[in-house]
C-alpha cells in the first residue's frame, strides 16, 4: 500500500484493523455494521478504490484484501476466512461474495445449529461450517445480482454476467453466465 | 382471541404485533415492521413455536385468509412471506436473507384481468395487489435450509432435512434429505450416508 495520506470512510472513523489506501473511499453508513474481525489487518483496501454501499461483513477470524482501482457498488462481502480480490476489479449492484455457507450441510448438525442460533441457544457453541477462500484475480468484471460462492477462484480478466451464481472456478478470460454459471465464451 | 395488540420494547418501528399472532414467550420478533402488510382476519393467523425467531427484512405479506406457522427453533433471517392460504415453516428450519416464500401470484395471469386488479391497487392502504387468484399452500418441512435470495413458488413442498442453494428458484416439490440448486432448481444430489449420520462432507 502506498505511504502517505490514507483513504477514508465517509460514515465515520475506520475500525482500527482496517487499512484503506491513498485516495480510496468507502461510502455508506452500513459498511461496517457486521464487521467483527479481530485480525490485526482484517481489511486491506488498496489505493484509488471506490467502495460505494459495500457491506464488509467479516467474522471473527476473517481476512479480506482488495487491490487498487477497484470499483464496487452495493456489493455484499461475506467473509469468515479469506477473500482475496485483485486490482481493477468491478463488482456490480447486489452481488454477494461469500467464503462460507454459514450453516452445516448434515441435517443433524443443522438441528444443533438452529438451536444454537435461536433465542434459547445462548452460550451454546455452533457446529463447524465449511469455509473455503475465494480469490478474484485482476481485471475481473462481475455484473449486478451475481453470487460468488465458497472456494471459487475467478481467473484474471474473466467476465461474470449479471445474475450468475458461480459455484466453480472460472478460468482466466472466460465469460460465464447463468445459475449455476456455465462458461459461454471468452471475455472481450 | 382476546389478546391485546402488543408493542415490542426494543422496536425502532412504531407498530404493533397483531392480536391474532400467537407468539411463544421464548420466541423473538426483531421488529413489528414485519407486520406492515399483515391483514389476516383469521383467529390463529400466525403462530411462532418455542425459540422461533424472525429478523429485520422478514415481511408477512399475508392476506385476509392467510395463515403462517413457524415451528420450534425456526429461524427466518429476512424472508418475504406472500400468503393467501397457508405457509408452514417446520421446526429447525433455517431461512436466509431475501428468500421469497409465496403461495400465490396475487395477480391474475390473464392480462385484462390483471389490468383490472392493478387499477384497484392505488385505492388501497397499504397499496397491495390482492386479486382473486388461486393460492396453493407452501410447506417447508422440519430441518430444511433455504439459502439466500432463493424463491419458493406456490404449491411447493420442500421435504424434511433438504437444502435449497442460494439464489435458487424452486418450482416443484423437493424430496426429503436432498440438495437442490439453480434456476430452475434441479436435484444436485441426495444427502450422503455420512451426512445422514451427522458428519459434514469435508
Ligand atoms: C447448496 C450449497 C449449500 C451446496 O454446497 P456444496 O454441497 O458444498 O456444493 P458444491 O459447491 O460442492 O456444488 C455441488 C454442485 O451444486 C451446484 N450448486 C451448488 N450451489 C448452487 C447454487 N446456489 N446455485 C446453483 N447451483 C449450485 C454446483 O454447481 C455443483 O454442480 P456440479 O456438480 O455440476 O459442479 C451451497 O452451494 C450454497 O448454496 N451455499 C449458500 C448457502 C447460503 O445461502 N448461506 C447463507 C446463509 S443461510
Amino acid at each position: 500500500m502506498s505511504a502517505g495520506e490514507s483513504g477514508k470512510w465517509l460514515g465515520g472513523a475506520l475500525p482500527a484493523n482496517v487499512r484503506v489506501g491513498m485516495n480510496s473511499v468507502i461510502i455508506g453508513d452500513l459498511a461496517f455494521k457486521r464487521f467483527h474481525s479481530r485480525q490485526p489487518e482484517a481489511l486491506c483496501v488498496g489505493a484509488n478504490c471506490t467502495m460505494d454501499g459495500v457491506h464488509f461483513d467479516l467474522g471473527d477470524a476473517a481476512q479480506l484484501t482488495i487491490g487498487d482501482y477497484c470499483y464496487f457498488t452495493n456489493a455484499v462481502l461475506l467473509c469468515e476466512l479469506e477473500v482475496r480480490i485483485g486490482s481493477y476489479v468491478v463488482v456490480g449492484w447486489n452481488t454477494t461474495i461469500a467464503d462460507s455457507d454459514f450453516h452445516p450441510l448434515a441435517p443433524a448438525q443443522r438441528v444443533a445449529d438452529a438451536i444454537a442460533c435461536s433465542p434459547l441457544g445462548k452460550g451454546r457453541t455452533r457446529p463447524p461450517v465449511v469455509k473455503q477462500p475465494v480469490v478474484i484475480e485482476d481485471d475481473v468484471w462481475i455484473g449486478p445480482n451475481a453470487a460468488i460462492l465458497k472456494g471459487v477462484r475467478v481467473g484474471a480478466g474473466a467476465w461474470i454476467e449479471a445474475g450468475s451464481v458461480v459455484t466453480r472456478d472460472v478460468p482466466p478470460g472466460a465469460r460465464v453466465l447463468g445459475n449455476p454459471a456455465q462458461i459461454v465464451g471468452e471475455a472481450k | 382471541m382476546s389478546l391485546p395488540a402488543r408493542t415490542l420494547p426494543w422496536d425502532w418501528h412504531e407498530g404493533v404485533i397483531p392480536r391474532n399472532a400467537k407468539i411463544d414467550s421464548t420466541a423473538y420478533v426483531e421488529t413489528s415492521f414485519s407486520f406492515r402488510f399483515f391483514r389476516s382476519e383469521l383467529d390463529d393467523a400466525i403462530e411462532y413455536g418455542r425459540g422461533a425467531s424472525t429478523y429485520l427484512g422478514t415481511m408477512f405479506d399475508v392476506g385476509p385468509r392467510g395463515r403462517v406457522r413457524l415451528g420450534d427453533y425456526a429461524l427466518v433471517h429476512g424472508a418475504r412471506i406472500i400468503c393467501d392460504s397457508e405457509i408452514t415453516i417446520g421446526e429447525y428450519a433455517l431461512i436466509s436473507w431475501n428468500v421469497v416464500l409465496m403461495d400465490t401470484y396475487r395477480l391474475p395471469a390473464n392480462a385484462s384481468e390483471r389490468r383490472r386488479e392493478l387499477e384497484r391497487v392505488p385505492g388501497r392502504d397499504p397499496r397491495i395487489a390482492s386479486g382473486d387468484v388461486v393460492a396453493r399452500p407452501v410447506r417447508v418441512e422440519r430441518n430444511v435450509w433455504i439459502g439466500f435470495d432463493a424463491c419458493i413458488l406456490p404449491g411447493v413442498t420442500v421435504g424434511e432435512g433438504s437444502v435449497v442453494g442460494a439464489r435458487s428458484v424452486v418450482m416443484t416439490d423437493v424430496p426429503p434429505f436432498t440438495i437442490v440448486a439453480g434456476n430452475p432448481a434441479r436435484i444436485i444430489r441426495p444427502m450422503s450416508q455420512q451426512e445422514m449420520n451427522g458428519a459434514n462432507a469435508q
